[in-house]
């Protein structure tokens, strides 16, 4: 529950965050019919499936992604998440039922053979490496002790 | 407003480029008087380079060295470029094609062409950094395909050019290392992701470049530099050596002065590639039939050519200077003979979050493979986990840790269906969109970004506003579909005022159609000519 009420907080606090950046640059300010169309998702949101989503955690968001953020990134960074996550949110409301997703444009199938070639620049693609001992490319422990 | 080609009076040394179907001679010692009716702009430098070389009228190493000339002028004012090579390499490279050319040999299309490559694309011999600390002073063993195509056919690559860090941005103040200028107006931003790309071509320090385009990042910047800018179908050019960004997405682009520069380069660097499985086997139609000379068109060239105009882009948030310059656009289409309507995208504003929720989620997984171990800079840690964390962390910059950081999100477990399915469900429906109005028209136009550019800083702070930017471009990657951005009109602001780009959207490998209409477009457009006054003055004061 205190998921969806932050959910809901979050989303009208970001709705009106982005919108305000939008009035205050006059070239931004959206339309009144979209404004409306904004205004529907924003009543919906509660009810909509997003309820059983949990807002960005961006300290665990940061370990999944292996960035080591400081307390103070994590602090800049929070909101500005929070604000494009409750954007994106508003696909919650589409009507999406019979449609495909596409993966991406109409492409053919061209793979090409399966057989191993030899790369004629084996001695630069070494040279890249940050830390090489040949034939290894070292790196520290992998296993912690805890 | 009328702007003239003025003749730069220290730069009176340079090679006066002269169009195709002159026959005039000139002598590199000779100055134009400034009042002078200048004949009319080549509508290909690369065609009349090719036709000045091999007619001996200059050599490759005279019109490298006057390009060298205006870039040393101009690259501490706009920063265009993260990479330049020894001067004397590229000498090198051009004497050597002046004796095949004196020897009779066939020389390729691009003989002596300038060429500058965004940094995100790899090239061997020059550092390719994609705009990011984590790749500084990396250097890739292998060169792009789209690099190799354009360096066999002749080309020079002339530098790396600046960019937002691993493409993501709209402005190249992303980029890790320097900001580049706008050449119509020093405080405002060339556009981006490719902006030193677009600024290098309308700054004529190249004569054209490459740049790579997954949300606009072709179109944008041409747009706000004043240039064409040409975004290919997704799989008309091999991706092999572009860093990837977001793979459903990303597409490598070309920038000229004109429409048949960027044709041209396009002609070289595409088509099937055996290291791109995305890559089309479609043929690449010769494009180069279509640029012939204005005096050559009929009164009506585009008689019959259905051209809708995307009503959604031409509505509130647009600027008025924007809207009134598409209207005039539209106007010129029909005096080309074309019938204009206005056509209407169902679900076009969900285009914007549908892309981003794609192009962060496929980022933070095609990011993942900089960990500091392989390639790239390290920050050495006792455990892997931390070597890992403060690689990364060190090494990219803001915007790309946030976009990282989205991406996981929307791809957490649970949270697919949520996010990234429906992106994909929204994409279906703005291709089918996309295809419906191109079964009405055979060209769909807009403005290419909804206003001029930007000043320098005006939307560091807040993405959602800098996203917003996006808008007219991002559904043109999502339905994978080609478009051509050509400057059209002037807004006040600079000095000379600001540049607006038209977009020209065309059907799936439909890039021909868009060049034959583009040229004769561009070249029966009065009164504009697309200069800066950065190198239309006096640069020497």
């Amino acid at each position: 529950m205190g998921g969806v009420g932050a959910m809901v907080k979050g989303a009208s606090y970001s709705y009106a965050v982005f919108c305000g950046s939008f009035l205050r640059s006059p070239r931004l300010s959206f339309s009144i019919h979209n404004k409306k169309k904004l205004l529907k998702f924003r009543s919906f949101s509660s009810k909509s499936t997003c309820s059983s989503l949990q807002p960005p955690d961006v300290s665990r968001l940061a370990k999944t992604a292996q960035i080591s953020l400081t307390p103070d990134e994590v602090e800049e960074f929070a909101p500005k998440i929070q604000q494009v996550i409750d954007w994106f949110g508003q696909l919650q409301d589409v009507d999406l039922q019979s449609v495909e997703p596409s993966i991406r444009a109409e492409t053919e199938n061209n793979l090409r053979d399966n057989v191993p070639e030899t790369f004629d620049h084996r001695d630069a693609m070494i040279g890249a490496v940050p830390s090489y001992e040949e034939p290894y490319i070292k790196v520290p422990r992998v296993l912690s002790m805890d | 407003m009328i702007l003239t080609l003025q003749t730069p009076r220290p730069l009176s040394r340079l090679p006066r480029f002269l169009p195709f179907s002159t026959n005039a001679s000139i002598t590199l010692n000779q100055s134009q008087p400034a009042t002078c009716t200048s004949p009319p702009p080549p509508y290909s430098q690369i065609l009349s380079t090719r036709h000045s070389l091999l007619s001996r009228q200059f050599s490759a190493a005279d019109l490298l060295r006057s390009h060298l000339h205006r870039l040393n002028l101009t690259e501490p004012h706009l920063r265009s470029f993260l990479h330049l090579p020894d001067p004397s390499d590229l000498l090198a490279q051009a004497d050597s094609l002046d004796r095949r050319i004196a020897a009779g040999e066939d020389v390729g299309p691009l003989a002596g062409v300038l060429v500058a490559v965004k940094d995100n694309i790899c090239t061997a011999d020059m550092p390719s950094t994609g705009g990011s600390r984590i790749l500084e002073g990396y250097r890739p063993p292998f060169d792009a395909t789209a690099v190799k195509r354009a360096k066999e056919l002749g080309a020079i690559v002339v530098g790396k050019t600046n960019l937002d860090e691993f493409g993501m941005g709209s402005t190249t103040e992303g980029s890790a290392f320097q900001v580049t200028a706008n050449p119509w107006d020093l405080s405002r931003v060339p556009g981006g992701s490719s902006g030193g790309s677009a600024a290098a071509v309308s700054a004529r320090q190249c004569v054209v470049s490459l740049g790579s385009d997954t949300g606009g990042s072709v179109r944008q910047p041409a747009s706000f530099c004043g240039v064409v800018g040409l975004k290919p179908t997704y799989g008309r050019v091999s991706r092999f050596g572009l860093m990837a960004y977001a793979s459903s997405l990303d597409t490598i682009g070309c920038f000229g002065s004109s429409v048949a520069d960027a044709g041209i380069l396009l002609h070289a660097i595409a088509g099937h590639d055996r290291f791109d499985a995305t890559s089309s086997n479609q043929d690449v139609p010769n494009f180069l039939s279509h640029f012939v000379s204005a005096s050559s068109f009929e009164s009506k060239p585009l008689k019959g050519l259905r051209v809708g105009l995307i009503r959604e882009t031409i509505g509130d948030g647009v600027d008025a200077g924007v809207i009134s310059a598409i209207h005039s656009a539209a106007s010129h289409f029909e005096e080309l003979g074309c019938s204009v309507n206005e056509v209407s995208l169902p679900s076009f504003s969900l285009g914007l979050p549908a892309y981003y929720i794609l192009a962060s989620s496929e980022s933070s997984s095609n990011l993942s493979r900089y960990d500091g171990i392989r390639y790239g800079n390290q920050v050495y840690a006792d455990e892997l986990d931390s070597l890992y964390g403060s690689s990364r962390a060190n090494g990219f910059g803001s915007e790309v840790k946030m976009r990282i950081l989205m991406g996981t999100y929307a791809l957490s477990a649970g949270y697919y269906d949520a996010y990234y399915k429906r992106a994909q469900q929204v994409r279906t429906i703005i291709r089918n969109s996309f295809t419906e109005a191109l079964n009405q028209n055979d060209i769909l136009i807009s403005p290419a970004a909804p206003s001029p550019a930007y000043k320098i800083g005006e939307k560091k702070n807040d993405p959602l506003a800098m996203y917003a930017g996006d808008i007219m471009t991002v559904n043109v990657n999502l339905a994978g579909l080609p478009a051509l951005v050509l400057p059209c009109g002037f807004v006040e602001g600079g000095t000379a005022g600001l540049p607006i780009g038209l977009q020209m959207i065309g059907a799936a490998f439909g890039e021909e159609e868009l060049l034959r209409v583009g040229h004769i477009f561009e070249q029966t457009l009065e009164n504009c000519r697309f200069v800066p006054p950065i190198i239309a003055e006096d640069i020497a004061s």
